[in-house]
C-alpha cells in the first residue's frame, strides 16, 4: 500500500519551514530564510531569521507543494510541529495547520521537534525514477541531537517509544559554539565560520577542560567550555595576539574541547547502554569532525552509524516532521486534532 | 509561670512582644511544630524564627559570623530577626530550605524569662494567620481566626492593645553581605559575592525568599545584567530550584524564551525565562509577547537585561535588578537593586 502524502509546517523557533513527504522519501523540503537569503548569503546561515513567520508562512506552503509537484487534493494529512520551541512561533505554525487542515478538510498530526531530528536520519531523496528500498533501522538505537537549541542522548526503543538518557544542564553543545564565535568576532549563529576555520586550525593549541567527567549520570554542561573561552580570548586581546591563525587554533581546539565532552559521555553511556545502531541528528549534525568522531566510534563498537542524508535534513526543517507524522500515522491511522495548544518544553522521552 | 508549663506540654501560646502578638511553640518539639503549621496554614514553604533568651542560647542553635555577631551587638535584644547557618537543632521546617534559621531576642522581659526559664527556644512568628492583619491587640487577631484555629491555641497572654510597632527587621547574615528579607534596613544598593554556582543559586533562593509574597500576589520580574559567563542562567537555576521546577534549567538563547510550570506548596505558576541577547530591534522583541507574561504566580526572568530595557513595558519594572560580574574562575560580584 501506498504511503500517505503528508505536508508538514515547522515554526519551533526561526526557521519558518514546510515540506512535503511520503513515508521516508522527502518530495520537498523549504526552509525560508534559507531560501531566501541563499544567493546573497553564499548558502551561509543568516545571523537570524528577523521577519515574523506569520509574513513568511503561505508562500513557503505553497512552495513546498509546488516543489513536490503536487495539488492540494494528493495531500492527505498536514503535520505540524507542537513543540518543543518559541511558544509564539509554534503559535503560529499550529494556527496555520489548523486552519488548513479545516479548509481542506484533511487531519492534522501534532508533532515532536526532537522525534522530527531523531528520525531525520531514516529520511531519503526521492528516486529518479522506480522505487527505493525502505531503510529499516535494527532497534534499539542510540540518537545523539545536537544543536543550537538542543543536545541530547535518546534511547530509541521503538519508532514511537523513546527514552532520555541524558541532556545539557546548561548550554546546548551549539550554543556554546555560536556564543564563542561570537566572541570571536565570527557573528551569530557563528557555529558554521567555527567550523571551517577550525579545519586550518591546530586543535592542540589550546587545551579545554573535560567537564562533568565526576558526575556519574549521561547528562552534559557546555558552560565551563563557554566561560573558559572567554576567559582565553580576553587574555589574547589584551596581549594582542588574536590573528588569524590565532583564531583558526581556537576554533579548532573549541571544538575539539565540546565535541570529546560529548564522545566522553557517549562512549560511557554505549559502554552500559546496549544499541544496535547510532544515529547523530540535529544543526551541528552538519559538522564533518564530529561525524567523523562519531562514526569512529560506531565503527569500534560495531554499531551502525546513521546521518541524514542532506544538511537540510539537519538544522530544523519540516521533512522530519512529515517524515515523522507519518510514522504516526502508520501506528494510529486515526489521528486527527481539532485544536492544538502549543508545549513550548515538551520533553522527550524525559524521566 | 503557667506558659512554662503549657510549652513543656507541647503546647501552643499566643504571646506579647515588642512588635506583634506572636504564638510560640516549643521549636524542639515535633508534635508541638506540626500543631503551629497546622494553625498558620499555608505557610508555603517559608521558615520559622525562634525566640531566645540571649547570645549563649542563640549560639547553642545557630552559628553566628561576625556579620551576625556584629548585628547582635547592635540590634539586640530588638525588634530584629537575625538570621544564621542553622546547627539542626530545632524541629524539621523551623530551618529554612537552606539550613538557615532566624533568631529573635525578644525586647520584651517576660518573654526572655519564660524562655529562659522554659530552656528551649520558642517559635517567634506573628501570631496572625498568614496573610492576615498584624495582631495588635487579641481582637485584631481573634476576628480573623477560624473555630479551628482556635481550638489549636492553649494559653494567651493577654496585656491588652499593644503599640503599632513594625514587624521585626529580618536580615539575613549567611550570604557575603546582610541581605534585608523584610523591614527596612539600609537602602543602599548590594553587592554580594559567591564563590561558587551553588553559593550563586543559592542567593536567587534566598532573594526569592524575600520576595516569595509579590510573586504569589503579583508576579515577579527578575532583570539580569552581565556578559557571557557571567552565571545568569545559573542565578535563574537557583529561582528554578526554590520554585521547585522538575527539569533542568537549561539556557533560553536558542529559543529566547523557555516557559517551565512549577508548583510550589500550594502556589502553581510558570517560570519564564529568556535571553535577549540576540534581540537588537524592536520588532523582534514585540514577537515574544512580553507584556503578558507578568501575572501572579509567575516569575519572568529576563537575561541581557539592557537589551530590551527600553521597549518593555512601562508599567512593569524588575522587582529586581541584577548585574553579574566574573571575578575569577569560581567568583562572581552580583549586584543587587531592589524596587521597593
Amino acid at each position: 500500500m501506498a504511503k500517505p502524502t503528508i505536508l508538514a509546517i515547522d515554526t519551533s523557533c526561526d526557521e519558518t519551514a514546510a515540506a512535503v513527504g511520503r513515508g521516508q522519501i522527502i518530495l520537498s523540503n523549504v526552509i525560508a530564510s534559507q531560501a531566501q537569503l541563499h544567493q546573497q548569503y553564499g548558502g551561509v546561515f543568516p545571523t537570524a531569521a528577523k521577519q515574523a513567520h506569520r509574513e513568511k508562512i503561505q508562500p513557503i506552503i505553497k512552495a513546498a507543494i509546488r516543489q513536490a509537484g503536487l495539488g492540494w487534493p494528493s495531500i492527505k494529512a498536514i503535520a505540524v510541529t507542537q513543540g518543543p520551541g518559541l511558544a509564539p512561533s509554534l503559535e503560529i505554525g499550529l494556527q496555520t495547520a489548523l486552519n488548513l487542515g479545516q479548509q481542506h478538510s484533511k487531519p492534522v498530526i501534532p508533532v515532536n521537534h526532537i522525534e522530527g531530528h531523531i528520525l531525520s536520519v531514516l529520511a531519503q531523496a526521492k528516486p529518479k525514477q522506480g522505487y527505493r528500498r525502505a531503510i529499516k533501522p535494527k532497534l534499539p538505537a542510540l540518537s545523539v541531537i545536537v544543536s543550537g537549541g538542543h543536545t541530547e542522548f535518546v534511547l530509541v526503543k521503538k519508532i514511537g517509544q523513546y527514552h532520555r538518557l541524558g541532556t545539557t544542564v546548561d548550554d546546548a553543545a551549539g550554543e556554546c559554539l555560536d556564543k564563542v564565535g561570537r566572541l570571536l568576532n565570527l557573528g551569530y549563529p557563528a557555529g558554521p565560520i567555527v567550523e571551517s576555520l577550525a579545519k586550518k586550525g591546530n586543535k592542540k593549541r589550546f587545551a579545554f577542560p573535560l567537564p562533568m567527567t565526576n558526575i556519574k549520570t549521561f547528562d552534559l554542561s557546555f558552560s565551563g567550555l563557554k566561560t573558559h573561552s572567554k576567559r582565553l580570548i580576553k587574555n589574547l586581546i589584551v596581549e594582542e595576539k588574536l590573528t588569524k591563525k590565532t583564531t583558526a587554533d581556537f576554533c579548532a581546539s573549541l571544538q575539539e574541547g565540546v565535541f570529546n565532552h560529548i564522545l566522553y559521555k557517549l562512549t560511557k553511556l554505549l559502554d552500559e547502554v546496549p544499541v544496535k545502531e547510532l544515529w547523530l541528528g540535529g544543526g551541528v549534525a552538519a559538522n564533518l569532525t564530529l561525524r567523523a568522531k562519531l562514526r569512529s566510534l560506531a565503527r569500534t563498537k560495531k554499531l551502525t552509524f546513521r546521518i541524514p542524508y542532506s544538511h537540510k535534513l539537519t538544522g530544523d526543517n519540516a521533512a522530519m516532521i512529515a517524515l515523522t507524522a507519518g510514522y504516526i500515522l502508520e501506528r494510529q491511522p486515526k489521528t486527527s486534532a481539532k485544536s492544538l495548544d502549543r508545549r513550548p518544553r515538551w520533553a522527550i522521552g524525559g524521566n | 509561670m503557667q506558659a512554662v508549663t503549657v510549652l513543656r506540654g507541647g503546647g501552643l501560646v499566643i504571646y506579647p512582644t515588642e512588635t506583634v502578638y506572636g504564638v510560640g511553640v516549643e521549636a524542639t518539639n515535633p508534635e508541638a511544630v506540626k500543631k503551629l503549621l497546622k494553625y498558620k496554614s499555608r505557610r508555603e514553604g517559608k521558615p520559622l524564627s525562634i525566640a531566645v533568651s540571649n547570645q549563649a542560647m542563640a549560639e547553642q542553635y545557630v552559628q553566628l559570623n561576625e556579620q551576625a555577631r556584629a548585628l547582635y551587638r547592635q540590634f539586640l535584644p530588638g525588634p530584629y530577626t537575625i538570621i544564621s547557618q542553622g546547627l539542626g537543632r530545632v524541629t524539621v521546617g523551623v530551618e529554612s530550605e537552606f539550613g538557615t534559621l532566624g533568631v529573635r531576642i525578644p525586647d520584651y522581659p517576660l518573654i526572655t524569662e519564660l524562655v529562659q526559664k522554659l530552656g528551649k527556644p520558642i517559635t517567634a512568628t506573628s501570631a496572625n494567620a498568614s496573610g492576615k492583619k498584624r495582631p495588635y491587640s487579641l481582637a485584631d487577631l481573634f476576628d480573623h481566626l477560624s473555630a479551628k484555629q482556635k481550638s489549636l491555641i492553649d494559653l494567651v497572654i493577654d496585656v491588652g492593645e499593644l503599640p503599632k510597632n513594625e514587624p521585626s527587621v529580618v536580615i539575613d547574615t549567611t550570604l557575603s553581605t546582610p541581605l534585608t528579607m523584610r523591614g527596612s534596613f539600609t537602602q543602599a544598593d548590594r553587592v554580594f559575592i559567591t564563590h561558587s554556582d551553588q553559593e550563586t543559586r543559592q542567593l536567587a533562593g534566598k532573594l526569592m525568599l524575600k520576595y516569595w509574597d509579590r510573586a504569589q500576589n503579583q508576579g515577579l520580574l527578575i532583570a539580569l545584567n552581565g556578559e557571557l559567563g557571567a552565571g545568569k542562567t545559573v542565578f535563574t537555576q537557583g529561582v528554578g530550584q526554590f520554585l521547585q521546577v522538575a527539569e533542568p534549567v537549561s539556557s533560553p538563547t536558542y529559543t529566547y524564551l523557555n516557559e517551565y510550570d512549577y508548583s510550589r506548596h500550594d502556589t502553581r505558576g510558570m517560570l519564564y525565562h529568556l535571553d535577549m541577547w540576540k534581540i537588537d530591534i524592536k520588532a523582534d522583541f514585540e514577537q515574544l509577547q512580553t507584556e503578558k507574561l507578568l501575572k501572579p504566580g509567575n516569575v519572568v526572568v529576563v537575561e541581557w537585561w539592557q537589551q530590551v530595557a527600553k521597549w518593555w513595558p512601562k508599567d512593569q519594572q524588575p522587582d529586581l535588578l541584577l548585574n553579574l560580574e566574573e571575578t575569577d574562575e569560581q567568583t562572581r560580584s552580583i549586584a543587587l537593586k531592589e524596587n521597593n
